[in-house]
Formats: C-alpha cells, sequence, structure tokens
C-alpha cells in the first residue's frame, strides 16, 4: 500500500517529464503505423490476387516479426546511425505484417457477387477498389492496424537501448540505479505508462474504426 | 490462417476469414490452380527455408572469419567463439526453451478451465486484457522481476513465462471457443462424457490455433531472451550491448546477426512442427 | 439442329444484340465454354438462355457485356461492334443481374440504385428521383426502405433491389443470370409475376439465364436451350419447342408434361367449338330427350334466362323430379383462356368437358379432350411444318 502511494507521489512529482516521453512514445508509434499502414495497404492491394507474390510477401513480412527487436534494431544502427531512426525504421517492418495480413483477409472477405455487380455495373477496377472493395474490407484493415498499434507501443521501449526516446527511458533509468531511491518507480512508471498508450491508442482506433466503417457495415 | 504455414507466427487468431461464397456454385469443383500453386509455394517455403537459413549462416561464418583476418584485437575477443558467442546461443536457448515449456503447462490447461461453461462468462474480460497485454514492455517486465527475484537467468525464465502466457492462453480459448458448439453437441448426442467431448473433440479441433500460439511464444521468447542480459541472465544480448557501448559495428552485427539466426530456425521448428502436429483432415 | 430462323417481320430489323461466331476458351482449359455462338436477339424481346448446369450461359451472357473478353469472334448492340468499346463505359448501358444480387452492403438502399446514374454523371436530383421511381417500380416503399441497408432486406427484396439497381439508368439491355434462382418458389413466382408485368411497360431487350425449363417457357419470348460448349440445340417460341422438340436432347431438357405445358400457349379461342345441346330454362324432359337424340350424346347444358350455362345434366337423369337436376357446371371458359386452363376445368368437370362463354357470359359452345388433343396435334403438326419448310430452304 505505502509502495502504491508511493509510486503515485513520485508520478505526480515527475508527471511533466513522463508526459514528454509518453508523447514521445506516441509520436515514433503513430509515424511508423501510419507508414505502415499506407504502406501495407497499397503492398496489400497489389498482392491479393497474386498468388505466388503474395505467399512469398507474407512469408517475408511474417519472418521478419520473429526477428528478435534487439537484434533488429541494432542491425540497422550501422545503416541510420543510433537514436530513434534504427528503432522506427524496425517498428515500421515489424508493424507491416498484421496490417498487410489483415488487407489481404480483408480483401478476401469481400463477396466475389460484389465485385462482380460492381464490375457489371461499369466500375472500373480502381472504381471498385476505392468505392467497393476497399471500404468493405476496412474494419478487418482496422483490426490490424489495432494489433500492429498494441506490438508497436510494447516494443518501442527498447528504442532507448539503441539511443532512442520514449518511456523506456523510465525503465532503463530504474534499471541503471538499481537500488537506488525511486528505482522502481521509475521502472513502474514505464511500464505502467507504456501499456497505458496502448490502451489509448487501442481506443483511439477503435472509435476510429467505428466511425470510419460504413454504417450498413457496423453490427 | 491459410497464409501462414511458415513465416508469420505472432497474432494469429485476430482474423477470421469468412467464407468466401463462389461467384458460382457450379464452379467450385476444386481450388482453383493460382491457390494451388500458392500452397505450394509454401510448402516449398517450408523446404526452402533451411536452405536460405543456411545461407544466411554461411554468409556470417565468412564475415565472421574476415574479422578474425582483420585483427582487430577488442573486436576479436569480444566475439570469442568458445568464451563468449557458443555460451552466449546456448544461454538464449536454455531460456526460451524453457520458458515455452512452462507456457504451455500454465496455459493450456489455464485456458481449457476458462472455456468452462461455469466460468466462461468472465472469458471476455481475460481475452481484453490477454489482448492489451501486447502492448506490455518486456524490458520492463524483466526489470520489475529483477527487483522480485533478483538477477540471473531464473528470473528471466520465470519473466518470460509470464509474457509468453498470454498468446498462448488467448490462442487456447479462442480455439476452443471456436469449435462447432453442433460438432461437441453431436458428440454429447452419442453418449461423450464431457470429459470425453474435451479431450476427443474440442481440443483436437482446437489443436492448430493452439500451436500458433505456442510458435507466437516460442518467438517472443526468444527475442526476450536476447534482453536477459540487462538484468544478468546473460545470452548474445550481451553482445550487441558490446558492440553498442564500444561504437564497434561488427560487434553489434555479429550478435544481431547470431540472434537472427537462432531466431529463424526455432521460427522454422515451429512451423515443421505445427505442419506435424496438426490433425489430418484440418 | 441449330437454327438461325426468322419470322418473314423480323427479317427486316436489326437486331439489337447480335453474337457473331462468338467464342471463349478460358485460359487454362482446353475445350471451350462457347463454342462459335451466333444469335440474335431482338430488341423489346425476352431471350431465355437455357440448358444444363455447366453448359456455358453464364460464360455467354458474361460476353454479352464483357465481362469476359471473348476469344473470337463479334458481339453488336445496335449494329456497333462493341468488342472494341471501353467495357466499363459499355456496361453502364447495360443492366446486369446475378442471382447473388451483390448488393453494395456499405451503401444505403438508395445509394446502390443510382450508382450507374451517379457515375454517369447524373445530378443528385435527378438520380434520387430516380430512384424513388424504381423503389416504386419493384414494390417497395421508397420512404421505407430508401435510407435502409442491404443486411435489413429479405432475399426476395434484395432482388427486388438488384432489379431496380439495373435499372438504374435506364439501360435498353438487361442481362439476367439466373435473377430468382436462390428465392423460394412462392417469393419467385411472385417475382416473375411482376417482372413480366413491368417488362409488359418498359420493353427492354433481355437476355435472361436459367436452368429452370419452367421458368424459361414463363419469361421467354423465345427460348434457347444450349448443350455442351453453349450450343444452340433449338431456339423458338416455347410454344414451338413445346410442341415440336428438335431432338433428343431438347426433348429429355424439356422433360415429361410438355405437351401439357405446350397447352399454356393455345387458347380457346383457336378451337372450332362443337355443337352441343342445351336445354332453355323450364324445358321438359322431352324437349331435352329429343335435344340429345338429335346429336348423339350423353349430356345437356341447362342454361338459365341469360343464356349462362348452370347445371350438365345426363341422359339418364332426366326425368328426376328434383327440380335441381344434374350437376353444376363449375367455372366457365372464355375465348381467352388458354387451353391449359380448360383441361383444369374439364378434369373437375362432371361431364368431363367444359363450357364457353362469351363476354356476356351466354353459352357458346364446349371444348371437350379430342378438341384438345386435336389443338396439340395441329400445334405440333404446324411446327413440324415450319421446320421442314426451314430445312428445305437452307
Ligand atoms: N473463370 C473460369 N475459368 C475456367 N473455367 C470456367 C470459368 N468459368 C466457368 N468455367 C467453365 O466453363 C463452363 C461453363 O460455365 P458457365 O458458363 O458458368 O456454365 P452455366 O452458367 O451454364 O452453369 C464450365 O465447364 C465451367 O467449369
Ligand atoms: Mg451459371
Amino acid at each position: 500500500m505505502e509502495n502504491i502511494t508511493n509510486w503515485f507521489t513520485y508520478v505526480n512529482d515527475n508527471f511533466e517529464y513522463i508526459l514528454e516521453e509518453t508523447i514521445n512514445h506516441a509520436r515514433i508509434v503513430l509515424i511508423v503505423i501510419a507508414l505502415a499502414t499506407v504502406t501495407s495497404v497499397l503492398l496489400g492491394v497489389l498482392i491479393q490476387r497474386r498468388p505466388v507474390a503474395r505467399a512469398v510477401v507474407l512469408a517475408l513480412s511474417g519472418i521478419v516479426l520473429t526477428i528478435p527487436s534487439l537484434a533488429l534494431f541494432a542491425l540497422f544502427i550501422p545503416v541510420v546511425g543510433i537514436g530513434n531512426p534504427p528503432a522506427m525504421l524496425a517498428l515500421y517492418l515489424y508493424a507491416l505484417m498484421p496490417v498487410l495480413r489483415n488487407t489481404v483477409t480483408g480483401l478476401d472477405s469481400v463477396s466475389p457477387a460484389v465485385v462482380e455487380s460492381a464490375k457489371g455495373m461499369g466500375m472500373s477496377s480502381t472504381q471498385q477498389l476505392l468505392r467497393v472493395r476497399l471500404p468493405l474490407a476496412w474494419p478487418v484493415i482496422m483490426a490490424g492496424v489495432r494489433i500492429s498499434s498494441l506490438m508497436t507501443v510494447g516494443i518501442a521501449a527498447i528504442a532507448i537501448l539503441v539511443g532512442g526516446d520514449g518511456l523506456g527511458s523510465y525503465i532503463q533509468g530504474g534499471l541503471t540505479r538499481f537500488g537506488l531511491p525511486n528505482s522502481e518507480n521509475s521502472v513502474w512508471a514505464g511500464v505502467v505508462f507504456t501499456v497505458l498508450l496502448g490502451l489509448v491508442l487501442d481506443i483511439a482506433f477503435a472509435i476510429f474504426q467505428r466511425f470510419s466503417t460504413p454504417r450498413g457495415l457496423r453490427a | 490462417m491459410s497464409d501462414a504455414a511458415y513465416g508469420p507466427a505472432m497474432n494469429r487468431v485476430d482474423t477470421q476469414p469468412e467464407a468466401v461464397p463462389e461467384p458460382d456454385a457450379t464452379a467450385t469443383s476444386s481450388a482453383p490452380p493460382a491457390t494451388r500453386r500458392a500452397r505450394a509455394i509454401r510448402t516449398a517455403g517450408l523446404w526452402l527455408a533451411p536452405v536460405m537459413i543456411g545461407l544466411l549462416a554461411l554468409l556470417f561464418f565468412f564475415y565472421y572469419r574476415g574479422l578474425q583476418a582483420d585483427g582487430n584485437s577488442t573486436v576479436i575477443s569480444a566475439l570469442d567463439w568458445g568464451d563468449k558467442l557458443l555460451p552466449q546461443t546456448i544461454r538464449i536457448v536454455y531460456i526460451a526453451f524453457w520458458s515455452t515449456v512452462i507456457v504451455i503447462l500454465v496455459a493450456v490447461p489455464l485456458g481449457i478451465v476458462l472455456t468452462r461453461p461455469a466460468v466462461r462468462r468472465i472469458s471476455p474480460f481475460v481475452l481484453a486484457v490477454a489482448n492489451s497485454g501486447q502492448a506490455l514492455p518486456a524490458y520492463g517486465l524483466l526489470v520489475i522481476f529483477l527487483g522480485i527475484m533478483g538477477q540471473g537467468r531464473f528470473t528471466v525464465i520465470v519473466a518470460l513465462s509470464l509474457y509468453a502466457l498470454l498468446p498462448v492462453l488467448r490462442n487456447t480459448m479462442v480455439g476452443l471457443d471456436g469449435v462447432d458448439r453442433s460438432v461437441i453437441e453431436a458428440g454429447r448426442g452419442m453418449g461423450m462424457t464431457k470429459m470425453q467431448a474435451l479431450t476427443r473433440i474440442e481440443l483436437p479441433l482446437a489443436v492448430p490455433i493452439v500451436i500458433a500460439g505456442v510458435r507466437t511464444a516460442l518467438t517472443l521468447n526468444i527475442g526476450m531472451a536476447t534482453l536477459a542480459f540487462l538484468i544478468g541472465g546473460g545470452g548474445l544480448g550481451i553482445t550487441i550491448q558490446t558492440g553498442l557501448k564500444l561504437n564497434q559495428d561488427p560487434i553489434l552485427i555479429v550478435g544481431a546477426w547470431l540472434v537472427a539466426l537462432v531466431a529463424l530456425s526455432f521460427d522454422w521448428l515451429g512451423a515443421v512442427a505445427e505442419r506435424v502436429l496438426k490433425p489430418r483432415g484440418l | 439442329m441449330t437454327t438461325e430462323q426468322q419470322s418473314p417481320g423480323q427479317q427486316a430489323r436489326e437486331p439489337k444484340i447480335r453474337l457473331d461466331k462468338v467464342g471463349k476458351t478460358y485460359p487454362g482449359t482446353k475445350v471451350a465454354a462457347v463454342e462459335e455462338l451466333s444469335l440474335d436477339i431482338h430488341e423489346g424481346e425476352i431471350l431465355v438462355l437455357v440448358g444444363p448446369s455447366g453448359c456455358g450461359k453464364s460464360t455467354t451472357l458474361r460476353l454479352i457485356n464483357r465481362m469476359i473478353e471473348p476469344s473470337g469472334g463479334r458481339i453488336l448492340l445496335d449494329g456497333e461492334d462493341v468488342t472494341k468499346v471501353n467495357p466499363d463505359k459499355l456496361r453502364r448501358r447495360i443492366g446486369y443481374v446475378i442471382q447473388q444480387i451483390g448488393l453494395f452492403p456499405h451503401q444505403t438502399i438508395a445509394q446502390n440504385i443510382e450508382t450507374v446514374p451517379r457515375m454517369l454523371g447524373w445530378d443528385k436530383q435527378k438520380a434520387k428521383a430516380r430512384s424513388e421511381e424504381l423503389l416504386g417500380m419493384v414494390g417497395l416503399d421508397p420512404e421505407r426502405y430508401r435510407d435502409s441497408y442491404p443486411k435489413a432486406l429479405s432475399g426476395g427484396q434484395a432482388q427486388r433491389v438488384g432489379v431496380a439497381r439495373a435499372l438504374g439508368a435506364d439501360p435498353d439491355i438487361m442481362l439476367m443470370d439466373e435473377p430468382f434462382g436462390a428465392i423460394d418458389p412462392i417469393t419467385r413466382e411472385r417475382l416473375q409475376n411482376e417482372f413480366l408485368r413491368l417488362q409488359g411497360e418498359l420493353r427492354k431487350t433481355i437476355v435472361f439465364v436459367t436452368h429452370d425449363i419452367d421458368e424459361a417457357i414463363k419469361m421467354g419470348d423465345k427460348i434457347a436451350i444450349l448443350g455442351e460448349r453453349s450450343t444452340i440445340r433449338q431456339i423458338d417460341t416455347p410454344e414451338r419447342i413445346l410442341a415440336y422438340p428438335v431432338d433428343d436432347f431438347v426433348d429429355d431438357f424439356i422433360g415429361t408434361g410438355s405437351t401439357i405445358k405446350g397447352l399454356n400457349f393455345l387458347k380457346v379461342s383457336s378451337l372450332a367449338l362443337t355443337d352441343y345441346p342445351t336445354l332453355e330454362p323450364g324445358g321438359t324432359a322431352e324437349a331435352g330427350r329429343a335435344a340429345l337424340q338429335d346429336t348423339g350424346r350423353e349430356w345437356l347444358v341447362q342454361l338459365d334466362e341469360n343464356r349462362t350455362p348452370v347445371r350438365w345434366i345426363h341422359a339418364d337423369g332426366l326425368d328426376s323430379a328434383d327440380h335441381e337436376r344434374g350437376e353444376p357446371v363449375g367455372d366457365l371458359l372464355h375465348s381467352q383462356d388458354t387451353l391449359f386452363h380448360a383441361l383444369e376445368l374439364m378434369v373437375q368437370s362432371a361431364s368431363g368437358e367444359t363450357c364457353v362463354v362469351d363476354d356476356a357470359g351466354a353459352f357458346v359452345g364446349v371444348v371437350r379432350m379430342a378438341d384438345l388433343a386435336k389443338a396439340i396435334r395441329r400445334a405440333q403438326y404446324e411446327a413440324r411444318m415450319h421446320y421442314e419448310q426451314m430445312e428445305r430452304q437452307s
């Protein structure tokens, strides 16, 4: 109990700084998610009806996910130097897969009859895509975005190890001052605010998902 | 889920593609050639993967040899095979293996219990927690356990088990929930007890999704085992860290490369296991 | 036997749609799905393509609006070869209805119907007015359905919207691929009737695909019976096909009862009605007997003051003291009724025959089983002569 009040006091005292790192963390995540979503949707549209490209691209983006984050972050340091860039590059690669896979399954799930009738009414393939296929796949794509966002928030905490920003700094701060006063509070602040950020972003995306989903598709 | 015979191990249960109606009932005779080709590619991928990993290992070997020939003593001593790299690799595998075993032993029974009618009401809640648990920073979790259990590999194993518990738990629950109720009804109608329905119908049908969850856990565990060095758990993270500290890219690259090789190999093993363990007919 | 005949009146008219040796072989297959098909479809007529599943009906239909590209041949709409024009523009001129309907689930009913008009650049007001009009036309209350989404519709309602959507920009041509195939029989019947009524007003040129011969007979001005690779086994009016199936394939396909189905296309007015003994109101048994004797029949028709038939009286029942002698005549036939209707009444009638009346309800004559048989034989004879004449010409 005392620990908890202690922690709240700590958070209260350092709120400005914690908020700043939370915002840094959120910025990293949001930039990464935005870029990854655009890339994945474009790529997903391109590969969905090409079985070979589709199998290869999905497998490759899946393999990226299996590479441990620290290793992937580190591998980009020789390329882009130290700081946020290697972290964001790695996070971007991680974030591709869920959106990509959901774009493809979302497009798959569009009823062929609907596409057939769109084509039969004289829609060009671009119109079919923009007016029918993507709107119908949208809820599934957004589900992928939410998965990517949660995942990225968690992994971004180790950006600090390669010199980046974010709430990882509170975890690292606690670790380097391990045993000293407030070190545990610092770690907990890092963890709790990371998870909270993940939840807040998830809820925000959920709300966005709801309002960007055409009314006829809502449950 | 069908696109993942080899490759993506993360988050396999979040979207369940609906059955897509064929444009014409008469044209449903067999899978179109394109789909069959894609399936062939994925099977080929399963056999191609070790070749690719072998090639990456070969490249690694030449790079490593080159570094030794260069004769930078800092690099050479940091990358000593027998003293550093091999034990560190073994440590990572050790940690990942045991935490995965613990995860399976805990999460699968827990998932079964949580999907029984008596406690089913709380399962959406558990799933929500498991879902947001994805945002849990592994790094932070390790440090918290350091505070609780002190330094060492066992701390790492416990922390990892908790971390990787969630995907297996979630997949077990989703897999069991996803079993067609009418199939269970049919089994019960034939006089199976609840226990028999569970072991003979529900669990076998849920196996593919559970295995997918285990693969995710394995991936997460290897990823996190790389961070074990942070709390004195050893592993290849040490080499990466050394490279960062000394600002020596070669050390960094060797460490990260080796980690990637280990991760890719284990993911491939997971893919093979998934293929072998999947019940026929699914 | 493939037939490409036209009645003299049609010869002059240019067909609305002409397929000229159109073929389609799907990539990766060896056998053609459609082989050198030539076919004319005239303005305002419903041509039904009917044939066993997999014979290439849908492929043929989809060639017309170039949902798939032909491997060879020409397709002419109003004399213009459309195999080279922009397919999207082409499709906006052609209504297309499919069995699975394919309404856009993310758009309201009105938006669905306004899709093509809007693509063609109609302004909002005009498109909206059109969608209201169309909803009314297909029997859905615009107030109620305009702003709802497809998921709120039953199968029958959804297909009404599907038809309305295809009619969106008032295309001359409609292609319909088993449009009522997935709908329960009662609703299907209703939709068929409503569609025929609508077509009576709109006079579109329609190609209608079905695998159901009864639907073909009901909907078609003309029927093309297709065999494998979409080859035409017989193309003609439903009545002529029923009267004279050219070969065993067609005969098997139209199935048993085709003769009786053919009665649907023959009218009572086409029969020469036989003279029949009647009994005026209040006529005595003697008068009746005299009438029977003259004609040598067993039954006579009791008329009322308006000369409307009321009862059948058998020779043996003439003496009955009962004022209500004999059996009621039941429903009466009019000259525009079909012989199928006549048959229905006949099998319910006490005498096995049925009375025909004029518009005023006055007795005109009687239809007997022998008359039906004669009518059928004549129809079959005429159809055969028609085909023999064609054979001689070619
Ligand atoms: N997209 C396609 N690719 C290859 N073969 C097809 C395709 N569509 C249809 N076919 C084949 O062409 C033939 C005719 O099909 P279809 O026109 O759909 O027949 P119907 O509509 O009369 O049932 C069938 O043998 C069918 O299997
Ligand atoms: Mg068809």
